[in-house]
């Protein structure tokens, strides 16, 4: 039997470790094990009034805090029976754009790309290419700024509120970015290009994809829950079909379909389900790819996520062009007992938030349910399906496979718990 | 006389238990010290990661103050200098909480000019990083100790 382990798997966050059993050359046994401790935030909510939620789930993770603000958000003031729409929802937009802009940067070059290119590390990467890792750690620099310039800070922007913004952002040090962001743009065009030169080792999968969907722009925050195999539910109704359940080896929840199937969230899935909703010039380097839609090899998910930041620098571009801030910031909330659930595109996938509220805006229940959660069993079938190239490689090799295929994913383990080491054992 | 451009930035997680002492430190000093951070640029930031690197640029100096996993007591100040937080090995370069150490690397390979500046980390060891945990009493009793840690560097540099 070959096995196959990564006690600490690189470059993705949180700890855990991967355990892959071969046998006549297939997967026997294969466990993401999670082993960090559960990190206990619904529970922490329980009784926190509800302007507090924002700002305590931001801090689930110090890379997609906008993700958890806005679902928590959106959630509680559906609880409210409130829509923020017009110019606090365009700025919410733009939020967003940065936290895609910097989390994309990131992953595609400093994560992901030194598996493409044979270097160990992004440390490595930057000793034999300085100048593509300070590009990207120039176009990563873009999206905090526009973090910073909307919520006050980099990383966990503390703007946003239950019923819009604690207050306008002045529209100068937004329009201050622009040149920066045009620069950027242009950047991402040639990101989207080079990433379709990228050697990405061969594996393609019969996915169900699941996104939020939009008709008239791409979905980040409003609209439906569209899967690739025909199901399109409100967002009320996320969790009639889409089951968390806890499994032996792992501290994180995995996620199924009610049908016990697995799926797929993330830039993949998004750019599947709504390449027709991209901006104009991202649609334009989607087309000059000449990729056939959909992407069913989950190491190419660096190219959604390169036409997607083509998509984000160019959004925010135009957002920033519309800003014209008007009227009372925020709703004046009136306090009621409610449910509500909300959700939202992480860039790792979407994330499904449902809360409880008292009369006095107190949180009663909380249920959190975050992308990786949805993805891991997804990876574990991925692995399985990788399993008979795997016993062909050397153990290096094949070692390096499965890591760069989890990492591919973008797990972030500190969102579904924390993360991830990697075992393949060989049982002939 | 030339100036010097100063940072001291404290560095933590405000709603990880211990991870927050190296704010708290700063604070503390800023408190204690007003008119020596009147002279110094003066940061706290939660998860800087890369960001570090942007925070660093056009300074001569930075007192970094941080909390740290160490086999010390909890409370337990080190003060270490540049050379020291170069032999750190970079850990598993998480993918999003790029540590100090794993930052500072990649930031003398694209910037050979960052090995002038004059780095001091300034590390409270803390044992307790768990969800939403006040400071535990001995890294909370150690905080005095910090700021007095912080003044005196600062000192050393206007």
């Amino acid at each position: 039997m070959k096995t196959i382990e990564v006690p600490a798997l690189a470059r993705v966050e949180g700890e855990g470790g991967l355990y892959i059993g071969i046998q006549d050359g297939k997967a026997v046994e294969i466990r993401l094990d999670i082993y960090e401790p559960p990190r206990f935030f619904e529970g922490f909510l329980v009784d926190r009034y509800l302007q507090e939620v924002p700002d305590i789930t931001a801090r689930i993770c110090g890379i997609c805090p906008v993700a958890y603000q806005m679902s928590s958000i959106l959630a509680l003031e559906s609880a409210l029976g409130i829509q923020v729409d017009g110019q606090g929802y365009a700025l919410r937009r733009l939020l967003y754009c940065g936290e895609y802009i910097e989390s994309h940067a990131l992953h595609i070059y400093l994560l992901q790309a030194p598996d493409l290119l044979g270097a160990p590390s992004a440390l490595d990467l930057a000793a034999v290419a300085p100048d593509v890792v300070k590009n990207a750690l120039r176009m990563k620099k873009v999206g905090n700024d526009l973090l910073k310039a909307i919520g006050g800070r980099s990383v966990h922007p503390v703007n946003a509120c239950v019923g819009g913004w604690y207050r306008w952002p002045d529209a100068a040090p937004l329009q201050a970015l622009l040149p920066e962001l045009e620069w950027a743009l242009e950047a991402a065009r040639e990101t989207a290009r080079w990433s379709l030169t990228l050697p990405y080792p061969e594996l393609e999968i019969d996915y169900e994809f699941v996104a939020i969907h939009h008709p008239q722009e791409y979905g980040l925050m409003h609209g439906e829950v569209w899967s690739s195999r025909g199901s399109k539910l409100p967002v009320q109704e996320y969790e009639t079909r889409y089951i968390e359940e806890h499994v032996k080896h792992s501290n994180a929840l995995h996620s199924h379909t009610k049908e016990g199937g697995h799926y797929i969230v993330g830039p993949l899935a998004r750019l599947n389900l709504n390449h027709e909703q991209l901006m104009p010039e991202a649609r334009k380097a989607l087309k000059a790819a000449r990729i056939k839609l959909p992407i069913t090899n989950p190491y190419k998910s660096l190219i959604a996520r390169a036409i997607e930041l083509v998509h984000f620098y160019e959004e925010a571009i135009a957002l920033i062009k519309a800003y014209r801030p008007a009227g009372p910031a925020h709703a004046t909330l009136e306090l009621k007992p409610g449910e509500g659930c909300g959700m939202s595109e992480a860039p790792r996938g979407l994330l499904y938030h449902r809360y409880k509220i008292d009369g006095n805006g107190r949180v009663q229940f909380a249920k959190i349910t975050p992308p990786t959660a949805q993805n891991l069993p997804r990876i574990e079938e991925d692995l399985a399906a990788l399993a008979p190239q795997l016993v062909k490689m050397e153990q290096e090799q094949a070692t390096l496979t499965a890591e760069h295929l989890v990492r591919s994913y973008d797990p972030c383990i500190s969102c579904a718990t924390h993360f991830l080491k990697l075992k393949i054992e060989n049982k002939d | 006389m030339i100036r010097m451009n100063i940072l001291v930035l404290g560095i933590g997680q405000s709603l990880r238990g211990d991870d927050a002492a190296g704010l708290e430190a700063v604070r503390r000093w800023q408190t204690l010290h007003p008119a020596t951070a009147a002279r110094v640029r003066v940061e706290v930031t939660e998860l800087p990661g890369l960001g570090l690197l942007d925070l660093l640029k056009g300074m001569d100096a930075a007192v970094l103050v941080d909390a740290v996993r160490s086999e010390q007591p909890a409370g337990t100040l080190l003060v270490l200098g540049q050379d020291d937080l170069a032999a750190f090995t970079p850990g598993s370069g998480s993918a999003h909480g790029w540590g100090a150490a794993e930052t500072l690397a990649l930031g003398r390979r694209l910037n050979p000019s960052l090995a002038d500046l004059r780095l001091t980390l300034i590390g409270i060891a803390g044992t307790d990083f768990s969800m939403g945990a006040e400071l535990r009493p001995e890294v909370r009793a150690a905080l005095d100790k910090a700021a007095e840690a912080i003044e005196r560097k600062v000192n050393t540099l206007l």
